[in-house]
């Protein structure tokens, strides 16, 4: 079949400046969008510059985007891509920096922020003899978790990336899971403190986009819920966020519901003056459309006894 | 100019073993590696790598396998040390993280994998290599030892006699730079992408076999080339572990029938049996992985259904995989002594870049990670006490000068209408047809005349990027060209050795020649060709 | 047709509009509600499982109890509670343990059997839209619409869109909007975040985000953007202001509440659907519905 790719292109050495090639090439039913580029630099034009190491599923390294969806160049049928038209469109990944083509900055958008979680595992120096006994179970969990093949899906999918290209992203907080999650690691404490660093696990949304693209199955949003909820039993060490999930948390304690009003109040810190002033302006306009909930004015719901109850034996439960 | 007392060329499992060995041991170190070492094919291996760890398993029991599977080729007190070390090494890749599968006492479960006596394959369900990888990575970020990811090493720089650095292009820079260092760790991986289609990645191209050979070094046993039989042989060759042939799994022709009599045997026997079963009629043959269950296939062969499905487009959890033998790894390499030492000073060589004879003519499924962990860490520590007392040596003046004129020439004409890739598909064709499985005579001496076309027309390729920038082609056209080196290498080798012997099949000499051919093949280049010699197998009896 | 009501606490809190509106939307198309008064906050994601998941299985029980499924008026109501009844159901093991542990003293036991489902996948799954068109009284002709569903109300994707014939509810608001008489002012971030979670840990990113989505519903010329999350609502309503500040751009865009926007369609007045208690001046809205009436 006669398929036209329209290609992404990007030449740092001249201006620089987006464009798009054509190519016209000749593929059989089972070619994939790979053998497609590679037949293209081999035989058309040898300036084009892509990625692409396993060439079969393992290693991530050609992700791109095919008609805007992002996946894999060595596992993507042609066939796939063109029952409407015979034409392909290929671009790197959303909100990356390109470098030349469809070749982009891995090392900016993952493996920089990956190397910023520590990502090794703290050995105990002094065990000799055997190996660790371990339930297979953790194990598993972990052994799921490395199935990641640093695709950076779930990067491309994240809601925060766009706005804020410093966020670790979900790629490097599930590299983070990994050591938190290890009984072997020996770095304690310090492991959550790693993952609450500003623009960690607090930054997320939660939003479950990159469970969502990744491709295994990994979960990521779950395993942030995760750090976060172990964080939130062993003390959370950021202090805003520290202030916000114990005033919520104290608030549907007590009274089975949120007190909206007291939770602005207390997540600023109630000796925060700054912080406090800052809220005014908002308060203001809320109460002038008489909508700002009255902090600590806040009725206990029947039924509040057993949630408390409840929430107590949670609690000591997760210690 | 970059330097430093060691450099490690390679990402996979063995570079970054070596690496965190000769750092270890208190001496500067960086690693060079042309894709990230995530990336790297160490990443593909699945089954898993042996130690063994059994109660009813001990080092000599380990060692005969090893042997066995080598088909008398092997250098015996270098396996016997190595079934010895492998337990600490697989041991302290325990400690430093890998969630190896555990047992129910929660040991490190043990699986019975190819022609192992035993059980004594410790694995992380299909994806060992990939897991592994991950963490070799993690410890060798946490010595923060310099990484060159990206960079291509163009030429190793030899000084008198003793190797001194190398020079390297930076894919994202642009730039040919030297590194200078008192000895090199060559770590670069096989070359079974020469043949096409492989298992392997399109990285797996010889560089650092032919980096060293052409800086003076000699190859070993070039001829071994071990074929897989569970391949999906379609588009680049999917592989499907050999671990689920002693889980269940059957190889079975076009009936549905069985086609093996025993699972417990070496990759080439059941390679062998599978090409006498097509020629005897069995059709085409597939593997059935039903027999495994689903469940089971779930929750130990994960990877496998999911690439089966992605690349193959097959469930396998309903219908056989259509399957044949198909290139895999090489036992051969740059040759070196127990410790990972080449012919030439300074220069070192481990993984499966290297043969020091642990292989001999058929590697034991299971042994190459255990390979890359116990010869890496050795090859480190011999490397960083060469280093120690190796005299600081001048990068020699006109070596960056004599690259970049090599590179200009390649680059700077217009596009010469033959390409890289064109010859590389008639050299993978030409290598599965005539130095294939099976090979003879006059197949041999054919190939050897195409590859010499080849190489010509490979000499002429002249490319329209001039860029150095990501310059993909260029990159290509310089591994091809390593290819080319080393096919004719193989098919030297195996034109010389007129015997059959583990994995290197003469239909005109099927038989083991004991008397002749219980040596190792050794090709050198002597004014600018490849010259084949024997060597002598060490260790006695 | 009749739920037990979990009106969720921002309904009457910082969306005190959304309660009201709600309620007689509810009544206008005949689904009667029986209010769950002593239920707890679903922990809105922010408490752990260990203790949301008790908390949200005694909700459960409750209803059971009733025979009624749930209705929630929050897609982060509904995601947190759809999550933890996926986790209470999947893993029967799972469920004993929580009954044993924390509801057994109350001589509650949820069986699994509650289903809990937005009023939005109620009107498509329960109600009809065969029935809802003939509810409508004044379909909203040349009122430009974007849909924002809060990210719980579309993921993840084993808790909220199980089967292929449920991954419909991705759409569900481009299709009301549609249904309603309104045109559709089609956004690419109408399935992201709108910000709120993180409010408090990076405001900068939050009002980013509530910037990004409103400014692109005002690039495609919408008249308002209608959200099923009242979360959402006091992201892209309330802080729109602080957003603009922020960016250093004017939005203005008016932000309907599910309900609010279904009660104009059904012919209730924008004052009927306390529309003035929105910090974003919804003048445009009401301008254009009353010239429809």
């Amino acid at each position: 079949m006669q398929i036209t790719f329209k290609v992404y292109r990007k030449d740092p050495e001249k201006d620089g400046k987006p464009g798009r090639s054509n190519y016209s090439v000749e593929l059989d039913e089972e070619a994939t969008v790979l053998d497609g580029l590679l037949k293209i630099r081999d035989e058309m034009d040898d300036t084009l510059a892509f990625r692409a190491s396993c060439a079969r599923g393992y290693c991530g390294e050609c992700t791109m985007r095919v008609n805007y969806k992002a996946c894999f160049a060595c596992t993507a049928k042609v066939s796939a891509f063109t029952k409407k038209s015979p034409e392909i469109l290929l671009d790197p990944l959303r909100n990356i920096p390109v470098i030349k083509d469809l070749v982009f900055d891995w090392d900016a958008f993952m493996w920089n922020k990956i190397t910023a979680v520590k990502p090794w595992l703290e050995p105990d120096e002094s065990s000799t003899n055997g190996e660790n006994l371990l339930p297979d179970s953790t194990m598993a969990d972990l052994r799921k978790v490395m199935s990641c093949y640093y695709c950076g899906l779930c990067d491309e999918g994240c809601t925060v990336l766009p706005v804020d290209f410093d966020f670790l992203g979900p790629a490097a907080l599930t590299k983070a899971y990994r050591f938190v999650f290890d009984p072997r690691d020996k770095a304690g404490r310090e492991r959550l403190k790693i993952a609450e660093k500003p623009k960690g696990i607090w930054d997320c949304v939660h939003c479950f986009e990159a469970s969502e693209h990744c491709p295994r199955g990994i979960a990521p949003t779950e395993r942030i819920i995760s750090i976060r909820d172990k964080a939130f039993k062993v003390g959370i060490t950021n202090e805003k966020v520290a202030r916000h999930h114990t005033s919520f948390a104290a608030s549907v304690k007590e009274s089975g519901w949120l007190d909206e009003g007291r939770l602005a109040l207390e997540s600023e810190g109630l000796t925060n003056i700054k912080g406090l002033m800052k809220l005014l302006p908002t308060a203001a306009r809320a109460m002038a459309r008489g909508k700002a909930p009255i902090p600590y004015l806040h009725p206990k719901r029947p039924g509040a006894e057993q949630i408390k109850k409840i929430f107590e034996k949670g609690e000591r439960e997760k210690k | 100019m970059q330097a430093f007392d060691v450099l490690v060329i390679g990402g996979g499992a063995s570079g970054l073993r070596a690496a965190i060995a000769v750092k270890g041991a208190g001496a500067s170190v960086a690693l060079i590696t042309k894709v990230h070492p995530l990336r790297t094919n160490s990443g593909l291996a699945q089954g898993g790598l042996n130690a063994p760890l059994g109660k009813d398993d001990s080092a000599e029991k380990f060692a005969e396998d090893t042997l066995a599977a080598g088909d008398d080729l092997c250098e015996r007190d270098i396996v016997r040390a190595f079934a010895q070390e492998a337990s600490r090494d697989v041991i302290w890749l325990e400690h430093v993280g890998v969630p190896f599968n555990r047992s129910a006492e929660g040991r490190i479960d043990l699986r019975q994998f190819g022609s192992n006596s035993r059980s004594r394959t410790c694995y992380t369900d299909d994806r060992t290599g990939h897991i592994v990888l991950q963490v070799l990575h993690e410890q060798f970020e946490r010595l923060q030892i310099p990484s060159f990811e990206e960079w291509f090493v163009t030429s190793l720089a030899v000084d008198g006699s003793a190797c001194v650095g190398a020079v390297a292009l930076g894919l994202r820079s642009g730039k040919l730079e030297p590194f200078t260092a008192r000895a090199v760790i060559l770590a670069t991986g096989g070359f079974s992408r020469m043949y096409l289609p492989s298992t392997v990645s399109l990285g797996t191209t010889g560089d650092g076999q032919n980096l060293a050979f052409t800086a003076g070094a000699r190859l070993m046993d070039m001829e071994m080339i071990q074929f897989h039989p569970t391949v999906f042989p379609k588009g680049q060759g999917l592989l499907i572990s050999e671990a689920t042939l002693r889980e269940g799994a059957e190889i079975i022709n076009e009936k549905g029938e069985p086609v093996l009599e025993s699972k417990a045997l070496t990759r080439e026997k059941i390679c062998l049996a599978m090409r006498q079963a097509t020629q005897n009629g069995s059709g085409a043959l597939s593997l059935d992985l039903r027999r495994i269950g689903k469940e089971k296939l779930a929750s130990r062969f994960p990877q496998t259904l999911e690439l089966a499905k992605t690349v193959a487009g097959i469930d396998v959890t309903k219908e056989p995989i259509p399957i044949r033998p198909v290139a895999h790894r090489p036992m051969g390499g740059i040759e070196t002594d127990a410790d990972g030492a080449t012919s030439v000073p300074g220069m070192f060589a481990v993984g499966e870049c290297a043969c020091s004879g642990l292989n001999g003519a058929g590697r034991l499924a299971g042994n190459t990670l255990t390979e890359a962990l116990v010869f890496g860490r050795k090859v480190g520590e011999t490397a960083t006490r060469h280093a120690k007392g190796a005299p600081v040596k001048g990068f020699p003046g006109s070596k960056l000068s004599d690259e970049e004129k090599r590179l200009a020439a390649l680059t700077s004409g217009n596009f010469s209408g033959d390409s890289a890739g064109k010859i590389h598909s008639e050299l993978g064709q030409l290598m599965n047809d005539k130095v294939g499985l099976v090979r003879d005579g006059a197949g041999l001496r054919e190939a050897l005349e195409r590859i010499q076309s080849l190489k010509e027309r490979h000499r002429k390729i002249k490319l329209s990027n001039s860029s150095r920038i990501y310059n993909y082609a260029l990159t290509s056209a310089l591994e091809l060209g390593s290819m080319l080196n080393l096919a004719e290498a193989v098919a030297l080798a195996a034109q010389a050795r007129s015997e059959s012997r583990g994995a290197h099949r003469r239909a005109d000499f099927p038989e083991r020649d004991d008397q002749n051919w219980r040596c190792h093949t050794v090709v050198s280049l002597a004014q600018g060709s490849p010259q084949v010699e024997k060597k002598p197998v060490a260790g006695g009896a | 047709m009749k739920y037990a009501f979990y009106p969720g606490c921002v309904s009457r809190g910082g969306c005190p509009e959304l309660y009201p509106s709600a309620v007689k939307v509810s009544a206008k198309l005949g689904i009667e509600l029986e209010e769950m008064k002593d239920v707890a906050c679903t922990g809105a994601g922010v408490l752990p499982q260990d203790i949301s998941d008790p908390i949200n299985a005694r909700t459960f029980a409750k209803a059971e109890q009733l025979g009624l499924p749930i209705m929630t008026i929050c897609s982060t109501c509904q995601g947190v509670m759809a999550q933890a009844n996926y986790r209470l159901t999947s893993e029967p093991e799972y469920r004993a343990k929580i009954n044993r542990e924390y509801l057994a003293d109350e001589g509650l036991e949820y069986k699994g059997t509650t289903e809990v489902k937005h009023l939005l996948w109620i009107l498509f799954e329960d109600y009809g839209l065969d029935r809802l068109k003939s509810q409508i009284q004044r379909p909203l002709k040349g009122l430009r619409v974007s849909p924002f569903y809060g990210c719980f109300l579309r993921r993840p994707p084993e808790a909220i869109t199980p089967t292929k014939e449920l991954s419909r509810r991705k759409n569900y608001l481009d299709e009301l909007i549609e249904i309603l008489g309104a045109e559709l002012a089609d956004i690419s971030g109408k399935g992201k975040c709108c910000g709120f979670p993180i409010l408090s840990a990076n405001e900068e990113n939050s009002l980013a985000m509530a910037a990004k989505h409103t400014g692109e519903a005002k690039e495609k010329g919408a008249d308002c953007m209608v959200t099923p999350c009242p979360l959402c609502h006091l992201n892209l309503d309330g802080n729109q202001p602080r957003a603009e500040a922020q960016e250093g751009k004017e939005i203005g865009l008016p932000i309907l509440h599910l309900p609010q926007f279904l009660g104009l369609a059904l012919g209730f007045e924008p004052g009927e659907m306390s529309l003035k208690r929105h910090i974003v001046s919804t003048q445009t809205v009401e301008s254009k519905v009353s010239m429809l009436a």
